[in-house]
């Protein structure tokens, strides 16, 4: 978890940014708790407006990119000090990264109040509408007789103390998680579902039209984004932000990342739009999911959305139809989760299968053949429960819902025409999105079941034989076969 | 007649607290001489070995010295009083100590409706503190709330019944700087503490008036 320590004296020495120290040095483990110096900070006025100088720009990324924050409060006059309050006052006026954020206030002084006052004052400031931070209740830490109170290494010396010290941050760990739930949006149905993102989560960026063509660019520079050489450090992993792209960029399927908030924030751009499976322009990035689907695949994009969020479905998969007899275009669409369980967003990919199936065929030797007995079932994956709830038809009324919203208008511009010409069941070759919509019977879904991909393992050599030549070549890449 | 100093809590070129402050140096021109002191310019109070306080503090703090009482007039800002306001009030007792037992009248105007109802509260808390002690006017809340609205165009207030709250409260104030100076027993310990202080600040012990 990450941090923010914030010291609120900026005097040459302060036990309050001591007690920081030892915290993010004893707990390291439990937290990264990383100190920021408010001490360069211009004096607030607000008519000479500095929100942008590097100064306030510096302590507000900090804060902004947090999960939570930790004050220290000394007491200076019954409150807080100047310079606390200073940097509180940048922060409410045209910048407001304390806007749901978890706070800790602990403070140190001198003698026996232990800043309880100022602790009072600075809880009253942190609930003014400008600021609207959430400061953790109950339990205060107050440590009196701060000279005393550390050695000389600079750890705190009383064992009740650092018990208590300790309680106290774990409960403040599990608060960031509990604030952060209280952060995630709430729909109740899938009609609560707001594409157009009006909403906001604690990783919107504010400030810039999210429907700009140049929203990265300004978007990039609002929030400072690192790139180029810069590292990053992933799950298992350290890449810089150049590796990651190339990463990114040469996976054989094409990704999209739309988050918590319903924005479409991230695709990766492997190929000129007018080759993609799904076409995506740049301009597209940071739509609105409204702004990238056509108006009658939103309920159907809502329930997909609706169904991940939720936690009906995990996965949820569907075939792009019409595409003939060379290509089967599928789109999977995955729940993502963080590691408090709370949703996300959607990790969609789009994949042609037919090159996977196609080498699978001629490196085996087999081939594909209509199964005359197959009974008729939909081709979607993973929407189960919303065809329970939304209707009471069978899973086949629930299959044209969930391919609407693979929705996104790109499905609309996967070329139709020449599957037309080449599918052998040609009936549902042209078909559009909208009128798989309004079909919702068995037959318009059995239509949609490419029956030249339908295995028969009678017709063909059985897999589990290495009869042919070829798969000895394949086994050779698995270490684990041998 | 009596000299009075009167604080404008703000930074802010336009200010209904300056405007405040000015109309009643006008109005109570015939009993009192209203001199406006701004705390712009004031950097953010920082503890320093040396003590060192900045020369503006220290003409704030002469002129505070010479004067009869204290009228500080608060934007509220984030529930509280101003960061500089706040500064000026740290400069004010670092060292020095020019507001204690000093009379002070507390007014303060916002925009909203509320007129600066917490930030006085906490103002009146810090001027309580030890190191400032200054002497508050009790019960006397001035709250002027709307007070983009609450001038005429020559600065006038407006509403009739807060010009009659706001001269009974001056006149009060005049009596109440009266008032003060016969609190001779514990004036004569603020003078003993005021050279303890001076003396504990030495080197060593700078922060125990800004830590407290």
């Amino acid at each position: 978890m990450k941090l923010v320590g914030i010291a609120g004296s900026i005097g040459e020495q302060s036990y309050n940014r001591d007690l920081l120290k030892f915290i993010a040095k004893k707990y390291a483990g439990l937290a990264e708790i990383e100190l920021v110096d408010i001490s360069d900070l211009p004096v607030f006025n607000p008519d000479k407006d500095q929100s942008e100088s590097p100064e306030v720009q510096r302590v507000y990324q900090k804060i902004a990119s947090a999960q939570g924050v930790i004050l220290a409060t000394p007491e200076h006059n019954h409150t807080v000090p100047a310079a606390m309050k200073n940097m509180i006052e940048w922060l409410s006026y045209n910048l407001h990264p304390f806007e749901g954020k978890p706070v800790w206030i602990v403070g140190a002084s001198y003698h026996s109040q232990g800043s309880a006052r100022a602790q009072l004052h600075l809880k009253q400031i942190l609930e003014s509408p400008g600021i609207n931070a959430v400061v953790m209740p109950g339990d205060e830490f107050l440590l009196s007789n701060a000279k005393e109170a550390f050695d000389a290494e600079g750890n705190l010396k009383d064992a009740r103390t650092i018990g208590f010290l300790e309680k106290l941050l774990h409960k403040f760990l599990k608060y960031v998680k509990v604030i952060d739930l209280f952060d995630a949006p709430d729909t109740m149905t899938a009609d609560d579902e707001d594409l157009e993102a009006k909403g906001k989560v604690n990783t919107t960026i504010e400030g810039v039209d999210m429907n700009d063509d140049e929203w990265v660019e300004k978007a990039a520079v609002r929030v400072h984004a690192v790139d180029g050489s810069t590292y990053v450090k992933l799950d298992r992993g350290i890449l810089t932000v150049d590796q990651l792209n190339y990463f990114l960029n040469t996976m054989p399927v094409e990704l999209t990342y739309a988050d918590d908030n319903n924005q479409f924030i991230y695709y990766n751009k492997n190929t000129p739009t007018a080759k993609m499976l799904a076409p995506r322009r740049p301009g597209q990035a940071g739509d609105p999911l409204s702004s990238v689907h056509p108006d009658r695949a939103v309920k159907h994009v809502k329930q997909v959305i609706h169904a991940l969020r939720t936690g009906d479905s995990d996965l949820v998969a569907m075939p792009v139809p019409g595409n003939g007899p060379d290509k089967h275009i599928m789109h999977y669409y995955k729940g993502m989760h963080d590691e408090n369980g709370r949703y996300r967003g959607v990790n969609e990919w789009v994949v042609d299968i037919m090159p996977i199936i196609k080498y699978y065929l001629d490196s085996t030797g087999q081939k594909l053949v209509v199964d005359e007995n197959k009974r008729p079932t939909s081709p979607i994956i993973g929407l189960d429960a919303v065809t329970g709830a939304s209707s009471h038809g069978s899973s086949a009324s629930a299959a044209p819902q969930a391919d609407a919203s693979t929705g996104a208008s790109e499905s609309d511009a996967t070329p139709a025409a020449p599957a037309v010409e080449q599918a052998p069941v040609a009936d549902e070759g042209g078909i559009e999105i909208g009128d798989l919509l309004n079909s919702g019977n068995n037959t318009a879904t059995e239509g949609i079941q490419p029956k030249e991909v339908t295995e028969t393992p009678k017709a063909a050599p059985k897999p589990s034989t290495p009869a042919a030549a070829k798969p000895e070549v394949d086994a050779s890449t698995g270490a684990s076969e041998s | 007649m009596k000299k009075i100093v009167a604080i404008v809590g703000s930074n802010a070129d336009r200010s209904t607290n300056r405007q405040l402050l000015e109309y009643m140096q006008q109005r109570y021109k015939g009993e009192a001489e209203i001199d406006l002191m701004e705390v712009d310019g004031l950097p953010i109070f920082q503890k320093t070995r040396g003590m060192v306080i900045p020369d503006q503090a220290k003409e704030m703090a002469a002129k505070i010295d010479a004067a009869a009482g204290v009228i500080i007039a608060t934007p509220e800002w984030d529930h509280s009083i101003p960061a500089i306001l706040s500064s000026a009030l740290a400069w004010l007792s670092y060292g020095i100590h020019p507001l204690m037992d000093k009379p002070v009248m507390i007014t303060g105007a916002s925009f909203g409706n509320l007129g600066t109802s917490r930030a006085q509260a906490q103002l009146r808390q810090i001027l309580d503190s030890p190191e400032i002690e200054a002497r508050i006017m009790p019960s006397s809340e001035f709250l002027l709330g709307h007070s983009l609205n609450a001038f005429d165009q020559n600065g006038d207030l407006l509403d009739e019944s807060q010009n009659e709250r706001l001269d009974a409260l001056f006149e009060d104030f005049m009596t109440f700087t009266d008032v003060t100076g016969k609190l001779k027993h514990t004036y004569a310990d603020d003078e003993r503490r005021k050279n303890e202080m001076h003396v504990d600040y030495g080197v060593e012990g700078t922060e125990r008036q800004a830590e407290h």
